[in-house]
């Protein structure tokens, strides 16, 4: 308990539409310890927007928490007071988004917006100013005490996402959540920001939880990964696992299209034919049942439980039960 | 061409029952819809409505209060305060419907003309705009009226030459933004037409902010033309319309409170009416709002 | 003779000069990549030989006859030739019309009545694997992977003999990425088309590339077949861009070679090599002007090139 930082406990989420509840997410469970980088991967329609507003508790009016417990250091954050929220937001938890060219205010200078989220501490402006321009330095922005002077648009967009990894580590928090961060940015960047980041969170200790659905950045940059399938957690465990010993064939299929590791010239890349399932009208039993060509007649009638593998290693899978329940 | 039509046909019949049903979710688009549509019912079928010939004088009963055979007493010529409520409203419509419409059309052309065309030609339809904005609409109405004499053509044209700009530039806005986005280069790349570009691609695009600013402007020309007929530059008498009624209440409102009522009460209801209307049409016609439905 | 031969394009916004002389050519059926960082002109390139972008300077020849500059009226007859599909896979499509309307958009524009358009739109969304009654679809209703195959779709109406494809598997998913580019591979060897492909994503290019060239600070600076390039990059920069790569296995042995800085301001272009001051393996000597040479079918614009073994 003592070293688990944030714990998501069978937490469901719904949406209220028109068209009935949407089942954005089902029976999430994992958890973030002290220091560690979590990636979670996932491709569109995984639930992954969801998860990290729902940690924040910045959810659309139409959100409905149905069960469940999001815990940070042990609080539960769905019991949480709004005030209580504000006060945990931008202080011991931080988010840096997908894309950098809006996420700053235009009309205000860095130097600006640096100060502004140092309204919690009371030393003297000069001195924030300076600890600004070291954050800055730290993710490698040269000049940065005449840089703090400029406004956003004077920045390029991997300078950019630079600047709101600076800010949201200013305050040191415990969790820094980064939504597809280098998503926006070319590859040489990429790289550049996610050495900058692990070196920052080393020296910080902070952890991390890192969504991307770019497997490459998740296989170099995170010690555990959670996959993300239509809603649910399919698998998760620690990274070399992962990689190297999927056992949801969601995983395994995913980690063979990305054409990363395909090193010759392929006639045929693999795929996963199909599409994401409906989250308003849910098939019965497994959601990746359509999809996978291992599937079962038991994997029509049962949604497979997330159990344990081995330590650290958890998968949703009917495979993986020796004898399937009849 | 005529497969444009057919496309946009097809479009706008599913898409209005759409918006329709969407503005009458809304409490205030349920009201506004009712309202409206009881104005432009009672204006449709005024004749059938009226109780009297509101242009019939019978000076016996003159300044009479609200009875059952008056609804809203009768003017110091003794004329049927209600019927002339009614055919009020109609003269109302025939002057705001055409001129706002007539506004939109030319403004929406010139406007998306102006975004697509040649700089030059921007250039020139701004400057054309600017100069009919810097006219004050009252002023430049009362100059036309005092040339041309009063009569409701008059204040059609004029109530529509003064607000084509505002169409005019929202629309060459919406032009310019879309010009740029992919599905225009597509369009582009494939080699289509300028006509084929801003009739079939940007107009369907354009036309829903255009509507909402139109059923804005309805209310807007209805007290323009009531403001204008109140100074006798509007409307001719003895033609019925709100302005007229108030500007005769208004003189005789220590004889009779009723005659200013039965002027100014549907100018505000009609505003707000068509206000209404039009917040909820802006709510339902906008892209980002309509995602989250 | 090449299909498409661009020789010395250059484009000017004002006083940016965005593409600085770009030169390469694709025969018939070819498939060729343009890969670089963003703002390195990749996607002018292709707009500028659509005649969607201005070009000021140098010759695009399309199956030899000189097609910069034309007005439109003479480059529409062309268009049926030339395809393009645009990144974002919905944004690319009309919002109001159906999918329908849509693939058989160019029939309509160029003209050809005597076409059974509901027939065609049929045939089209079979080609590009999407059931028949999506012909009836909205552009909102489609995920980015079925989006994305009715631009294929759109773009192969007409039987062109080239397609220029910007980023086609931006905004899609690893799973459907792959699908993507099977058609294209599949629809290439059949119809025998010629592509341009236009991409940051290293991996991609190997799977659909026959030849690519790497563009920066809108120039080509190296430029070869696929293997080549992936087997022996000379250009120090080609060199940092492959080894920019993420691998999907966490025990990968990663030899990344960092870039210095950012990609200079177009506006102030560095005298003598413009990749000097962000080169790692920069020499006294690069503050001269490097040229554009070929030999063997490789193409270099580097005055320190890399041996093969250096660095690796």
């Amino acid at each position: 308990m003592s070293d688990t930082l944030l714990e998501l406990d069978c937490l469901s989420v719904d949406y209220e539409t028109s068209r009935g509840d949407l089942k954005a997410l089902r029976d999430i469970s994992f958890d973030v310890k002290k220091g560690e980088i979590v990636g979670i991967v996932g491709e569109s329609g995984c639930g992954k927007s969801t998860l990290i507003s729902s940690i924040l508790r910045l959810t659309a009016p139409n959100t409905r928490f149905r069960e469940g417990e999001i815990r940070f250091k042990g609080r539960n954050l769905l019991a949480a007071s709004e005030k209580q929220m504000r006060d945990l937001r931008g202080a011991d938890m931080s988010i840096v988004f997908q894309d950098p060219m809006q996420t700053h205010n235009p009309v205000l200078t860095i130097g600006r917006q640096m100060l502004d989220i140092q309204h919690r501490s009371r030393s003297p402006k000069a001195e924030k100013l300076a600890r600004a321009a070291r954050m800055l330095g730290a993710l490698g922005i040269p000049d940065p005490e005449a840089r703090l002077k400029q406004y956003p648009h004077e920045f390029s967009g991997g300078m950019r996402q630079r600047i709101a990894i600076a800010m949201a580590l200013m305050s040191e928090p415990d969790l820094l959540i980064a939504d597809e961060p280098t998503t926006a940015l070319d590859a040489t960047l990429e790289v550049q920001i996610i050495e900058r980041l692990q070196e920052l969170q080393r020296e910080m200790n902070c952890a991390v939880l890192f969504i991307s659905h770019h497997l490459g950045v998740i296989a170099e940059l995170c010690d555990r990964v959670v996959v993300m399938y239509a809603g649910a957690v399919v698998e998760s465990g620690e990274v070399r696992e992962i990689f190297h010993n999927p056992k949801h064939p969601y995983t395994r299929r995913l980690i063979d299209c990305d054409p990363g590791h395909i090193k010759t010239r392929a006639r045929v890349l693999p795929t996963i034919p199909g599409e994401v399932p409906d989250l308003a009208a849910l098939p019965q039993g497994c959601v990746f049942r359509d999809r996978c060509t291992q599937a079962m007649p038991h994997c029509a009638a049962q949604v497979p439980p997330l159990s344990k593998l081995e330590e650290a290693h958890h998968a949703a899978c009917w495979l993986n039960h020796g004898e399937v329940p009849a | 061409m005529a497969d444009m039509t057919v496309e946009l046909q097809k479009k706008t019949r599913s898409e209005l029952g759409q918006i329709l049903t969407g503005v009458a979710r809304d409490p205030l688009g349920l009201m506004g819809l009712v309202i409206v549509g009881t104005i432009v019912f009672c204006a449709i079928f005024a004749i059938w409505i009226v109780p009297y010939d509101p242009v019939a004088m019978n000076i016996k009963d003159r300044l009479q209060g609200p009875s059952t055979s008056h609804l809203l007493g009768t003017d110091q010529l003794g004329r049927d305060t209600f019927s002339r409520v009614i055919m009020g409203g109609q003269v109302a419509l025939k002057v705001a419907l055409p001129a706002v419409f007539g506004a939109m059309a030319i403004g929406l052309t010139l406007g998306m003309i102006a975004g697509y065309g040649p700089r030059w030609l921007d250039n020139f339809l701004m400057l054309l705009f600017d100069t009919i904005r810097s006219f004050p609409t009252v002023m430049f109405a009362l100059a036309v009226v005092a040339l041309v004499g009063p009569s409701l053509q008059t204040v059609v044209l004029v109530v529509m030459a003064t607000s084509i700009p505002t169409y005019g530039r929202v629309a060459r806005t919406q032009t310019l933004t879309l010009q740029n986005s992919e599905f225009i280069l597509a369009e582009r790349s494939m080699g289509a037409s300028m006509a084929r570009i801003l009739g079939v691609h940007m107009l369907p695009n354009i036309i829903g902010v255009l509507a909402v600013l139109a059923a804005m402007d309805i209310p807007t020309v209805i007290a323009l033309e009531a403001g204008l007929s109140f100074l006798g530059l509007g409307v001719k008498p003895p033609t019925p319309s709100w302005g007229a009624l108030l500007k005769d209440g208004y003189s005789l409102i220590r004889q009779t409170p009723w005659l200013v009522v039965g002027g100014g009460l549907p100018i505000i209801v009609a505003t707000l009416g068509f206000t209404f209307l039009g917040e909820s049409l802006r709510d339902v016609v906008d892209p980002k709002l309509r995602k989250q439905r | 003779m090449s299909l498409l031969a661009v020789k010395g394009l250059q484009t000017s916004y004002g006083a940016v000069n965005v593409l600085a002389g770009v030169d390469f050519e694709v025969a018939a059926g070819e498939t060729y990549a343009l890969v670089g960082e963003s703002g390195s002109g990749k996607t002018t390139v292709i707009r500028a030989i659509a005649g969607l972008a201005p070009a000021q300077e140098g010759s695009v020849r399309f199956n030899g006859r000189e097609i910069r500059g034309l007005p439109e009226r003479r480059l529409r007859p062309l268009r049926k030739d030339i395809a393009m599909m645009f990144q974002d896979p919905v944004g690319s499509l009309s919002p109001r019309l159906t999918i329908g309307s849509l693939v058989t958009e160019p029939y309509r524009i160029q003209g050809m009545k005597d076409r059974d358009l509901q027939a065609e739109a049929k045939r089209l969304l079979e080609m590009v694997n999407l059931p028949a009654h999506f012909a009836s679809r909205y552009p909102y209703q489609l995920s980015g992977g079925q989006a994305r195959r009715v631009g294929v779709a759109r773009a192969l109406a007409l039987e062109p003999k080239l397609i220029l494809a910007d980023e086609p598997t931006a905004g899609l998913d690893v799973s459907v990425q792959g699908e993507l580019l099977n058609l294209l591979n599949d629809l290439r060897e059949r119809l025998g088309l010629a592509m341009v492909i236009i991409t940051h994503n290293l991996n991609v290019v190997r799977h659909v590339a026959d030849r690519m060239g790497i563009m920066y600070l809108g120039r080509l600076d190296e430029e070869g077949t696929t293997e080549d390039i992936f087997a022996d990059p000379r250009h120090p920069y080609t060199r940092c861009l492959l080894s920019a790569n993420p691998e999907p296995d966490p025990d990968a042995r990663l030899v990344r070679i960092a870039l210095r800085g950012e990609p200079p301001s177009l506006l102030n272009r560095p005298a003598g090599c413009e990749f000097r001051e962000r080169c790692p393996f920069a020499q006294q000597g690069c503050t001269r002007t490097p040229q554009w040479e070929t030999e063997g079918g490789r193409g270099l614009r580097c005055l320190a090139p890399l041996k093969s073994e250096q660095a690796a």
